[in-house]
């Protein structure tokens, strides 16, 4: 009997015991205070989501899938140090998180440095040009996309002259980049910029400035309490009886906030809609399961942090290891994940999600309860995604030159 | 156009900025968690209009309870901690500031409340060839009635008589045999009132969010310190330089108009160091 304890004793110090199937674990970060909180909430609740449900089928190399959560404050340098943190005394080789593609590129820049697999859940350039290091993931999309979708069909139905109100911030910018290449391509008629500071409540000093250009469709490139302000202002201050409002990213959050403000005169661009039609049983169970647990249906931020966190899980367990960082990363792009919108992929080249991207439509005082939308079109990601060479080379969009300040 | 959209964005300013003033003026609390009580009249005038159906009641109850809230906070808080340290009351509204935005987020969650604009006020006016928005006017209106108000209540009341006897001299007027504690849980009760009010008229442009007060708090801090520390009209003209600088610079370079407050605190500042009205405001 002491013979055998020994024997244990001596395999555990010479095989360390963490690597005895004890389980993985996956760090991320998310402003879960700020002006992002809710929707980081909601991401959050995705992350959450996906890893209950990989511990109720039996967890993850033979033990618990464990999620560690960070606030990062919406602040680069928090973000940063929380990663530290959760690699540096929690030994983590797989972090994720974040809903700000400029934070997303600090962490990414850390996880190449420091052979880190970063599976980010925001619209962000990691795919693009020298962000691209090969460590990155994006479960969301690549910020030039949605705008893409939403030119082609708003310049073929609800106007050919626009202009745009932006926020001064780097994934704003990029956006702006791909309406004005989309608008040139498509015999669009820019009119204008007007960039307005990240936190702005009033916007009814922008209206003089844009009726007197009087476009067909304004484009908003803002997010959260920037972008709630707008549209109920605009709404009632009359913008949307004489133009149409083109948002190219916008979230189920904010229309419910907006109300009856959010019409059928504003547009805009989604990853996720958890009514899509298209969508078939997997995003039924998936509304279903979100929905118990947390009370309301998931978001497309929830959506792409529940795809991201399950497919981290689905790699490491089929990697049979998390802390093979290149193995991961050949699992990753060489395997197929079932999200909420189908059969999915990483593309091996540049680490982009392949999905789709929706053109929505608000519903106003037509909406009930948490159905806020309509599912104008669902364009194939191969429209909107470019090559992995154009990605490499930053191309169309990086040669675009954008409004100056 | 933009002269009268930066009235109406400057009138909130000054709803703030005088609030703040009084409770400075008052008791001599920085009160750091004035944005608290925007936030929470933001939040009053949406559970009242969802009881009763009604923007008016809501407006105005919003104040009144936001007021009551201050009453007692002022009187269970605030009040025990006069006679120490003056960072005592000032680390107090800080924690105010952090942790009520918190407790509302466990309450009402952490997605925005929407308040519809009412009825009456939907559309346009015509203001001679301009058609300028009816909620914005209103906004103005309001608010030069409430100022107005207020100036009449602190010259020609006895109450507000006292109010201004005790902001130069508490001491001479406790000497006088008059209830000075409650002249400050009156005196605070109004600051975190109008406030209070500045949130409500607000919240149809924004809807009620936790987070919503904690920019305002410092651009109400430019508006008080740029019109002078404790001068009612100094935080008249200071929002209504504020609402201007910002509809100006949004016409032109509209990403700066935030800098653009600062900027013209810190020229004002080094002209006069006291504020515009600093002098005359205060002793």
């Amino acid at each position: 009997m002491i013979r055998r304890l020994v024997l244990i004793a001596l395999i555990c110090i010479l095989i360390p015991c963490a690597a005895m199937a004890e389980g993985a674990k996956f760090g991320i970060v998310l402003p879960l205070s700020g002006p992002y909180a809710a929707m980081a909430q909601d991401m959050k609740n995705g992350a959450m989501l996906a890893t209950d449900q990989v511990n109720q089928a039996g967890g993850v190399l033979g033990g618990q899938a464990e999620l560690i959560v960070k606030d990062s404050q919406l602040k680069a340098d928090i973000a940063l140090r929380r990663v530290k943190e959760m690699v540096e005394e929690e030994h983590l080789t797989v972090i994720g998180g974040n809903l700000s593609g400029a934070i997303s590129l600090v962490i990414n820049e850390y996880a190449c440095k420091n052979n880190l697999l970063y599976m980010s859940y925001c619209y962000n350039s990691l795919p693009v040009g020298k962000e691209f290091c090969g460590k990155g993931f994006t479960s969301a999309v690549i910020p030039y996309q949605n705008p893409d979708a939403l030119a082609t069909y708003a310049f073929k139905n609800l106007g050919k002259t626009w202009m745009s109100l932006s926020a001064d911030y780097r994934g704003f910018h990029d956006m702006m980049a791909s309406w004005m290449y989309n608008s040139d391509q498509l015999g669009g008629e820019f009119k204008g910029n007007i960039y307005h500071p990240l936190g702005t409540r009033d916007f009814s000093t922008y209206i003089p400035r844009i009726l007197a250009e009087s476009p067909d469709i304004l484009v908003l490139n803002n997010y959260g309490a920037d972008q709630i302000a707008a549209i109920k202002q605009f709404s009632q201050l009359g913008l949307t009886k004489k133009m149409k409002i083109v948002i190219s990213k916008t979230h189920l959050h904010i229309a419910k906030e907006c109300g009856k403000a959010y019409d059928a005169n504003i547009y805009g661009g989604a990853t996720y809609y958890w009514n899509m039609k298209a969508a078939g049983e997997e995003n039924k169970k998936f509304v279903e399961a979100f929905t118990a647990k947390f009370g309301a249906p998931p978001s497309g931020d929830a959506e792409a942090a529940y795809v991201g966190t399950k497919a981290v899980w689905q790699a490491i367990a089929k990697n049979g290891a998390a802390d093979n960082v290149d193995a991961l990363i050949d699992a990753l792009t060489s395997m197929t994940v079932q999200t909420p919108k189908g059969s999915e992929q990483f593309r091996a080249c540049d680490h982009a999600r392949q999905q789709s991207i929706l053109v929505l439509r608000g519903r106003g005082d037509q909406s009930k309860d948490w159905d806020v939308f309509e599912v104008v079109q669902e364009v194939p990601w191969e429209e909107t995604l470019q090559s992995c060479e154009n990605n490499k080379n930053n191309l169309p969009y990086g040669n675009v030159p954008i409004p100056t300040k | 156009m933009h002269i009268l959209l930066g009235l109406a964005l400057g009138a909130i300013y000054i709803l703030l900025a005088a609030g703040l003033t009084i409770v400075y003026g008052l008791l001599d609390v920085v009160n750091f968690a004035h944005g608290v009580f925007y936030m929470l009249g933001a939040y009053a005038v949406f559970l009242v209009i969802s009881l009763t159906g009604s923007f008016w009641i809501g407006l105005a109850s919003a104040a009144i309870i936001t007021g009551l809230i201050g009453a007692l906070a002022e009187v269970f808080l605030l009040r025990p901690l006069y006679e120490k340290h003056q960072l005592y009351p000032l680390l107090l509204t800080f924690g105010f500031s952090v942790a009520v935005p918190d407790l509302m987020k466990v309450i009402f969650g952490l997605i925005g409340k929407t308040v519809d604009y009412p009825e009456a006020l939907s559309g346009f006016i015509l203001l001679g060839t301009i058609p300028f928005p009816k909620y914005r006017l209103f906004i103005i209106v309001l608010t030069a009635v409430v100022m107005t108000s207020l100036w009449l209540f602190l010259k020609k009341s006895d109450l507000g008589m006292v109010m201004r006897a005790a902001t130069l001299n508490s001491r001479m007027v406790e000497a006088l045999g008059i209830d000075v504690a409650r002249i400050w849980t009156v005196g605070f009760s109004i600051g975190v009132g109008l406030a209070a009010l500045g949130g409500a008229v607000a919240a149809p442009m924004v809807s009620a969010s936790p987070d919503m007060g904690v920019e305002i708090t410092v651009e109400s801090f430019v508006v008080v310190v740029l019109g002078g520390l404790g001068s009612l009209a100094g935080a008249v003209t200071g929002g209504l330089i504020i609402g201007q600088v910002v509809s100006f610079v949004s016409l032109f370079a509209g990403q700066y108009s935030k800098v653009a407050i600062f900027i013209v605190m810190f020229i004002v500042l080094l002209v006069r160091p006291r504020g515009l009205f600093g002098e005359a405001g205060r002793h």
